[in-house]
């Protein structure tokens, strides 16, 4: 490709204080128009890759190695304050839980227009026409009523559409998704992905996708990185990771994936003997280098 | 079928109906209007089987699951179990049958006391009803759960979504009850402890010939786990059945959409048209 990626991500390795490296090597790159997702169990490190791009790590966990370019901008290099400005102009999150993500005390309209105009220095008249625009585009019907609603006023898949509609709203190039649909009952779930795949075609915008769930990775996905332990397994197109993984690890989150369709299929979990194999495999690397 | 003769009911329900006030549009002065949430049911659940009750959010699934339990008390209709109607009897008249109806919720977090070990979360309820309770007790469940002594000791924030949904089981078999009521106890863990949990709960209720009413709106999840399957929608039943009947031959709109919105592992481009 000759596209240069919108985010790419070199060899970055993350520590939390005390030295254990939560991250090891990751590299990835996320396309204009391209849908990345992350894949993996609980704990494997997927979310830290989305909170390391948009600098919200937490105090004790810092990156310690590699790079990350955002659009050109090299964000290890930047100081915080330039680096939140660079990033919040860039990148937008759609977060897991739309209840804490919103404020409650807070009607929605402010909390799409305030970041419009006070991060991207739209005026205020701009900025309200593009959240109804949005919020229409995410299917909202009664738009006037859901700006003068708090986020208590309505349901779950509202909420997340909320979201999804204010972080489309400034354009960006590129866009967290961490879990956004976890939280949301199948049908509104597919709502849900369908709005992203739609929005994000419509504008190009590159898209970094969280998940455990490999039905997702399926569908919304062009391609994938299969994290274990901090580490990518496997970083292929989704075409060929569900055609023919090529990582044991990959195969065995594909088989715990539940399907009606195939009951011959084992539905079963990882095996304990391949995590041990892994785990025994990665401590020998880390003894050699 | 050969089953249908041998299994008898262990709940009937008939003519359940349950409303709730509705607070936001409470007149000023006056009692708020009511919102039926369960519009007469009637179904059966029966004994050693697993029945699956699926539905999307507000179709009144979580509401009839805590009828069955008696967590709620219905506006109307019946609820027998094992041929006696439990739907209005007093606290006192229920507390004998609680130890029997036990309940595994879906967040684990927040349904086990964060100061208590797990041993202590464990025998506390043992000791209620006067089942022993003691540490070798807790031991013993932990390992019908797949979890090891050393966990005994732990408290909740030091374990993975998983075993703490382990040690809801846990908790809830030690009691040895007949019925067990499941809701969305998956819905909050990766897929490979959502598959260990799962076959967990489908080998103890196996093993203790325990009756299960699991609740998901996860239609997969169903048809690998359950015997039989309820659809509702809006607070009625839209079909009911066998899961091979339900799943080969879904009758109702509904039942086909919630089959065409999981996302299966396998590619299909054109899943969302």
């Amino acid at each position: 490709m000759t596209d240069r990626p919108t985010l790419d991500i070199l060899q970055l390795t993350v520590t939390l204080r005390g030295g254990r490296k939560l991250l090891r090597d990751v590299s990835l790159k996320v396309q204009p128009g391209e849908v990345r997702a992350l894949v993996g169990e609980s704990g494997a490190g997927k979310s830290m890759i989305g909170k390391a791009v948009l600098g919200i790590l937490p105090p004790n966990i810092k990156p310690t190695e590699g790079e990350i370019l955002l659009d050109t901008h090299h964000l290890n290099a930047m100081t915080p304050v330039t680096r939140r400005r660079t990033v919040s102009k860039i990148a937008s999150l759609i977060p897991q839980d739309p209840l804490t993500a919103l404020n409650p005390v807070r009607k929605i309209g402010p909390q799409i227009v305030d970041p419009l105009i006070h991060i991207h220095g739209w005026s205020r008249d701009k900025a309200r026409e593009r959240a109804r625009e949005l919020l229409d585009r995410v299917q909202i019907r009664n738009t006037d009523r859901v700006l003068q609603s708090y986020p208590h006023e309505l349901s779950g898949g509202m909420r997340q559409r909320v979201l999804i509609a204010s972080a489309f709203a400034p354009s960006p190039r590129l866009i967290v998704a961490d879990e956004p649909t976890t939280a949301l009952d199948v049908t509104v779930q597919k709502q849900i992905l369908r709005l992203i795949r739609e929005l994000q075609q419509e504008t190009g915008t590159a898209v970094l996708f969280v998940t455990h769930d490999m039905g997702v990775v399926a569908k919304i996905s062009q391609r994938v990185s299969v994290l274990f332990a901090g580490r990518v397994m496997e970083d292929a197109a989704t075409e060929d990771v569900f055609r023919n993984p090529q990582h044991p690890y990959t195969e065995a989150l594909i088989a715990a994936t539940p399907s009606y369709s195939d009951l011959n299929r084992s539905f079963s979990p990882v095996p304990p003997a391949l995590i041990a194999d892994l785990h025994a495999k990665i401590a020998a690397e880390e003894a050699a280098s | 079928m050969s089953v249908d003769v041998l299994t008898r009911p262990l709940f009937s329900v008939r003519g359940l109906c349950l409303s709730f006030p509705d607070q936001s549009r409470k007149p000023l002065f006056g009692a708020a209007p009511r919102i039926e949430v369960l519009k007469g049911l009637d179904l059966d659940i029966p004994e050693g089987r697993i029945t699956g009750i699926v539905g999307e959010s507000g179709s009144g699934k979580s509401t009839l699951g805590r009828v069955l339990v008696r967590l709620l008390t219905p506006d109307a209709g019946q609820v027998l179990l094992d041929g006696k109607d439990i739907a209005h009897l007093d606290e006192d008249a229920l507390r004998p049958l609680r130890r029997d109806l036990q309940m595994i919720f879906q967040d684990p977090m927040s349904s086990l006391n964060p100061r208590h070990n797990v041993a202590r979360i464990i025998t506390t309820p043992m000791k209620r009803y006067g089942l022993g309770g003691s540490h070798a007790d807790a031991l013993a469940a932990l390992e019908r759960v797949g979890l090891g002594a050393a966990f005994a000791e732990r408290y909740p924030h030091e374990l993975s979504g998983g075993q703490r949904q382990r040690v809801g089981i846990a908790r809830a078999i030690a009691l040895k009850p007949r019925f067990i009521l499941a809701d969305e106890i998956v819905s909050g863990l990766d897929v490979s402890s959502q598959a260990q949990v799962l076959s967990l709960l489908k080998d103890l209720a196996r093993d203790m010939g325990l009756t299960v009413a699991f609740i998901s709106h996860d239609l997969s999840v169903i048809r690998h786990l359950c015997d039989d399957v309820i659809v509702l929608n809006l607070g009625e039943i839209l079909e009911s059945g066998s899961v091979e009947q339900v799943f080969d031959n879904p009758q109702s709109e509904v039942t086909k959409t919630l089959l065409d919105a999981i996302p299966l592992p396998e590619l299909d481009p054109d899943w969302f048209d």
